[in-house]
């Protein structure tokens, strides 16, 4: 996978709330680089400052200092993200919720059934595309969040804490389908997690503590082994 | 932790409070407002019964018994005020000859009134020309006799012969019915109508020329002050127990006539009405009020099951649990009900210019807290209730989820919808069978009471229309998808298919809301047009008892020509109608004959179909002027001498020239039920030219104005001046204040404003309340599709489909139901209507201003949402 494309570059980029004493700092002047085909896993305990330092990166907060460059970025659409939980929308069945980002993009929505049927097919969320999302379980729903990205076709994948509220088994189960997405499209993924293990299967890992992202760890000579497969 | 979690719920949960404590305070607000109103107009009716009546008791001194010992007695019963006694003598008949022609009448009565009768029972006499002391004669038999101020007449008195007296004026007698009544007889045994012939003595005179007369009694005309309860049906026995107390103390010596107590049981009757007003048009807006509660309330049941669910994670207890719940509820019921009281004091005060509406203190400080208490149940019922329910019944793991329900509600099931509107349709039915009577006052029952049976059968049409107008949004909602998608492409492009899909899935939510705003514009609908029909049918009582905008009444024996209306034509006169107005023998059966020129009576006057029967008011005008001598009578004349269409009717009417009755045939053309200036009781209505032919005079009665509806007490001065004392003037204005019975004292129009207020605000509320609270339960939703790429304008797009859905099922579906209410309303409270409308009178100012508030609250809604979902999406997804 080549990684020669730069898409975004981060430097000095911060994240303030608030003003004052009681001004609370997110993330303090944190550089980074992502290319295509990177795996990137940022690593850190909860309230390290992974979670804005994602948000900052798709766009969804604006930095209080540094600046964000997304030279090989089109736009907001050439973005995915996955969340923690809960990111479907309620009132569409899993079919509807996986087109939407490209509803949203103007696809008609005949247009729109192939792509989607194939990523739910790579997340093995097949079986599922008429459900309602009360209607299938925590990962299955992880699961078609990834495939909803995955048929969005981005060039980069921003996943926060995408296994942070399942098991084991069934975490490993959606990190999978993130990979697969993420390699079927070609994708450079990005995932915050406080798991060492998640970690362990992406390619770099940069920690975070206290809002500062630190410099990146040795590369891991090989990933580890998939602990599961989608269900 | 009590307290963290109030400064929470305020901190954070501030719009949801609010908006429930808006529901409560509107509820609490109506029911303060309405109950205080019902009482103080119960209190209105009563003075008005009381000020109604002239001689409060006529108290009949029995034969035998001593009349001063009698008036001795009245004179010491406690609430008596003044006690003049009358003396009443039966004629045989009066005659009088004047311009060579002698007039012979009836039996008739003589009445001798002390010198100061007048002075403390003023309302009795009403002096029309001449003096107001001495011989005064009836208007009726001055007319009958021919004679004037200064004619002398004979009184036929039996046992005393023929006694002369000389005439010094003649008088009116308003409240001749209750004056003349038959002391002591039932209802149904007094005197269909006073006697035609009576003259006013002094009571000296009447002495003297009664002396010898064997038919003489006396009478005790009783004023009293008696302090009597607000409530007319409280007076009414406060009245009637004092009368019948006299009665025991005077040991049969004498009988009371009460006419202050006949007046407050009318008043009763009129003040069960109002109850039953403030019923049907008052409890809908409180339960409505209370549902928007509910309303608010259960739009945001799934974070509250969410925040039940995360504390019981926590470790608290149930209690614990039911005692934040309580919390909430309290800070709702008590917040809302205190603000409720506000808005109704307020509306007190702008509308009555009291906070207590009139009513006196103690009662509307019960009122005011019996609203509270209800306020503070609704809001238990509404916040503590569903808390309690999901804490024995649903599960942590459940309360992490969206609650769905994929079964259909069991009313949905069991078709209660349908089986509400046949319970409606055949209680209605069966009202209809007693003429819709609601006021019930059975003969030889003391007591009035109301027939609550036919409250049902508009309340079954409310709920039964509510619950088929929800489900058909149901089903039009689940199966409609491919329309929804069409309708909302305009707005939503690309979208359309999904904002179809999201609305389809939330058809639960949006068909209760749909089905709420419904009920709140059909309350206000109901309200407004029963109201507008009430005043239009007042205006019609008014315009039927003076006849025209302004009404020229001629005196008693002038001889005025038609030709006389041109004087009248004064600026602002549009047409001036002549109307005949004669009196006519049937059989001995004397009543007043209206001759009208059928081609132009209505230019000045309105006739509407209700006042006839047997064609429309045009037809039977037409069938007037084709035959000239057609005639139109009263439904009892028709059932009294059993005439059919064509039957020859023989009147006998006065000849002008030879001044004696002549027989003048008629044919019975149809039923005239009401006619302007006519009385209440039996007439004719015939063709003016016939009658001046057959009479051979054209003398007019009075002259009917048409000023446009405006300007009617100008020209009514205008012409009083110019006339003087030639004829009476009267107009609509000073007509409408005098026709109205006590319920229209009550001023229907203040209860009325009330309600049209609290409807407009119930209306925008469900509309835009639910709609507001709706959004900002998903603006999680709307946060994740603006972070997949959803444009400002794509949500715009789908919050605006999901508002004119809203706005439209709610407002024809209210439209509907309040159609078919207002028929029905308008029906079973027959009663309260006089006369019974044609048609319901539609106020299309009010009802655009309820429909332009309705959108501009739903519009500000959906705004408010769109605006929130503008909001910087991370801020909604930090807890994802």
């Amino acid at each position: 996978m080549a990684s020669a494309d730069l898409l975004l570059s981060c430097r000095g980029v911060a994240l303030t709330f608030g003003r004052g004493p009681t001004a609370v700092v997110a993330v303090h002047g944190a550089d980074l680089d992502v290319r295509s085909g990177d795996r990137l896993a940022v690593v850190g305990p909860s309230g390290s400052g992974k979670s804005s330092l994602l948000h900052l990166l798709a766009g969804l907060e604006r930095p209080t200092g540094g600046t964000i460059a997304r030279p090989g970025l089109g736009g907001p659409r050439d973005i995915g993200l996955v969340f923690q939980a809960d990111s479907l929308i309620p009132a569409l069945d899993v079919t509807e919720n996986a087109a939407l980002p490209l509803v949203l993009a103007g696809r008609p929505q005949e247009e729109t059934r192939r792509p989607v049927a194939e990523a739910l097919d790579v997340v093995g969320a097949a079986g599922l595309a008429d459900r309602l999302p009360d209607e299938i379980s925590g990962g299955q729903a992880q699961r078609v969040a990834v495939a909803r990205v995955l048929a969005q076709a981005p060039r980069l994948i921003l996943a926060d804490e995408p296994t942070g509220r399942l098991d084991h088994a069934t975490g490993a189960r959606v990190l999978d389908a993130l990979l697969a997405a993420a390699d079927r499209t070609g994708a450079a993924l990005v995932v915050t997690t406080h798991d060492p293990s998640v970690a362990a299967r992406l390619t770099v890992r940069r920690s975070m503590r206290d809002g500062r992202l630190l410099a990146p760890a040795p590369e891991t000579a090989e990933a580890p082994t998939p602990r599961g497969s989608p269900s | 932790m009590i307290t963290a979690w109030a400064r929470g719920l305020t901190r954070h949960r501030i719009g949801r409070l609010l908006a429930a404590v808006t529901g409560i305070a509107l509820a609490v607000a109506l029911i303060a407002a309405l109950g205080s109103f019902l009482t103080a107009s119960k209190a209105t009716m009563t003075q008005r019964a009381v000020r109604s009546v002239s001689v409060d008791w006529q108290v009949e001194v029995q034969p035998g018994a001593d009349p001063n010992a009698a008036g001795s007695l009245v004179r010491s019963a406690p609430g008596t005020r003044t006690a003049l006694p009358v003396g009443l003598a039966r004629t045989t008949g009066f005659t009088a000859t004047v311009g060579g022609s002698t007039q012979t009448t009836g039996p008739g009565v003589a009445l001798g009134l002390p010198a100061d009768y007048r002075s403390h029972f003023p309302d009795e006499l009403r002096t029309l020309s001449g003096s107001g002391t001495g011989i005064l004669l009836a208007q009726q038999t001055a007319s009958n006799l021919h004679a004037a101020p200064g004619d002398t007449i004979g009184i036929r008195l039996p046992g005393a012969g023929l006694r002369q007296v000389q005439v010094d004026g003649v008088v009116d007698l308003p409240q001749a019915d209750s004056l003349f009544q038959k002391v002591g007889a039932p209802a149904q045994s007094q005197p269909t109508a006073p006697p035609d012939n009576v003259v006013l003595l002094p009571a000296a005179r009447f002495a003297s020329l009664t002396r010898g007369a064997t038919d003489v009694t006396t009478q005790i005309h009783v004023a009293r002050d008696a302090k009597l309860p607000a409530d007319p049906a409280a007076a009414f026995t406060s009245v009637t127990g004092a009368a019948h107390n006299l009665e025991a103390r005077s040991a049969g010596t004498v009988l009371v006539g009460n006419n202050l107590g006949a007046a407050l049981d009318s008043a009763r009757q009129d003040a069960l009405y109002a109850q039953i007003l403030f019923l049907f048009l008052g409890v809908p807006g409180a339960v409505l009020a209370a549902a928007l509660t509910v309303a608010v309330a259960s739009a945001g049941g799934e974070r509250r099951r969410r925040e039940q669910g995360l504390l019981r994670l926590r470790g608290l207890r149930p209690r614990q649990i039911i005692a934040l719940a309580g919390l909430e509820a309290a800070l709702v019921g008590v917040v809302g009900g205190l603000a409720g009281l506000g808005l109704a004091a307020l509306t007190g005060r702008l509308a009555f210019g009291a906070t207590s509406f009139g009513a006196n203190a103690g009662t509307w400080a019960l009122w005011y807290a019996v609203a509270f208490v209800l306020g503070v149940t609704v809001a238990a019922g509404a916040v503590l209730v569903p808390a309690l329910r999901d804490l024995r019944t649903v599960t942590v793991a459940d309360t992490r989820r969206e609650q769905r329900v994929s079964r259909s509600p069991w009313w949905l099931r069991y078709g209660l919808d349908f089986a509400l509107l046949i319970g409606s349709w055949l209680v209605f039915r069966a009202s209809s069978g007693n003429q819709y009577a609601l006021v019930l006052a059975p003969e030889g029952v003391p007591s009035v009471s109301v027939s609550y049976w036919a409250f049902l059968s508009p309340a079954l049409l409310w709920l039964g229309a509510a619950l088929l107008l929800w489900r058909l949004t149901l089903l039009a909602l689940a199966h409609g998808r491919p329309a929804l998608a069409r309708l909302a492409r305009p707005l939503t492009k690309t979208l359309a298919t999904t904002t179809a899909a999201v609305l389809s899935r939330r058809r639960r939510p949006l068909a209760r809301s749909v089905v709420l705003l419904a009920l709140a514009v059909s309350f206000a609908i109901s309200t407004a047009v029963f109201n507008s029909t009430y005043r239009q049918q007042s205006e019609v009582d008014a315009r039927l008892t003076n006849g025209a905008d302004v009404t020229v009444t001629q005196p008693p024996g002038a001889q005025v020509p038609p030709s006389a209306a041109g004087k009248l034509k004064v600026s602002g006169v549009r047409h001036v109608e002549p109307l005949q107005h004669r009196y006519a023998y049937v059989g001995a059966d004397l009543q007043d004959l209206y001759g009208v020129r059928p081609a132009n009576v209505a230019k000045a006057t309105s006739l509407q179909d209700a006042y006839f029967s047997g064609g429309t008011a045009g037809q039977l005008m037409r069938r007037l002027a084709q035959r000239p001598d057609n005639l139109l009578v009263s439904a009892e004349t028709v059932h009294d001498f059993q005439l059919s269409p064509g039957d020859t009717v023989n009147l006998r009417i006065q000849d002008a020239r030879t001044r004696a009755l002549r027989t003048v045939p008629f044919h019975y053309a149809g039923i005239v039920k009401e006619f302007p200036t006519a009385p209440k009781d039996s007439f004719f209505v015939a063709n003016a030219a016939y009658v001046a032919k057959a009479t051979g005079s054209n003398a007019v009665g009075a002259f009917l104005l048409d000023t446009g509806g405006a300007h009617q007490q100008q020209i009514a001065a205008h012409l009083r001046k110019q006339l003087r004392t030639g004829a009476t003037v009267t107009d609509l204005t000073q007509t409408r204040g005098i026709v109205g019975t006590s319920l229209t004292s009550v001023d229907l129009a203040g209860l009325t404003r009330i309600e049209l207020g609290f409807a407009v605000l119930l209306a925008a509320g469900a509309g835009g309340l639910v709609l507001a609270l709706g959004l900002a339960e998903r603006r999680r939703t709307f946060a994740i599709a603006t972070v997949l790429g959803a444009r400002s304008g794509q949500l715009r797009g789908m919050v605006l489909t999901e508002a004119l859905l809203l706005a439209t099922g709610g407002l024809t579906g209210g439209a509907l139901i309040g159609w078919a209410l207002s028929e029905m309303l308008v029906k079973v409270l027959t009663g309260v209507f006089d006369p019974p409308p044609a048609s319901l009178s539609v106020p299309g100012g009010y009802l655009a201003l309820t429909a332009g508030a309705t959108v501009a609250a739903v519009l500000a809604a959906a705004l408010n949402g769109i605006r929130s979902a503008g909001r910087p999406a991370v801020e909604e997804l930090r807890d994802l």
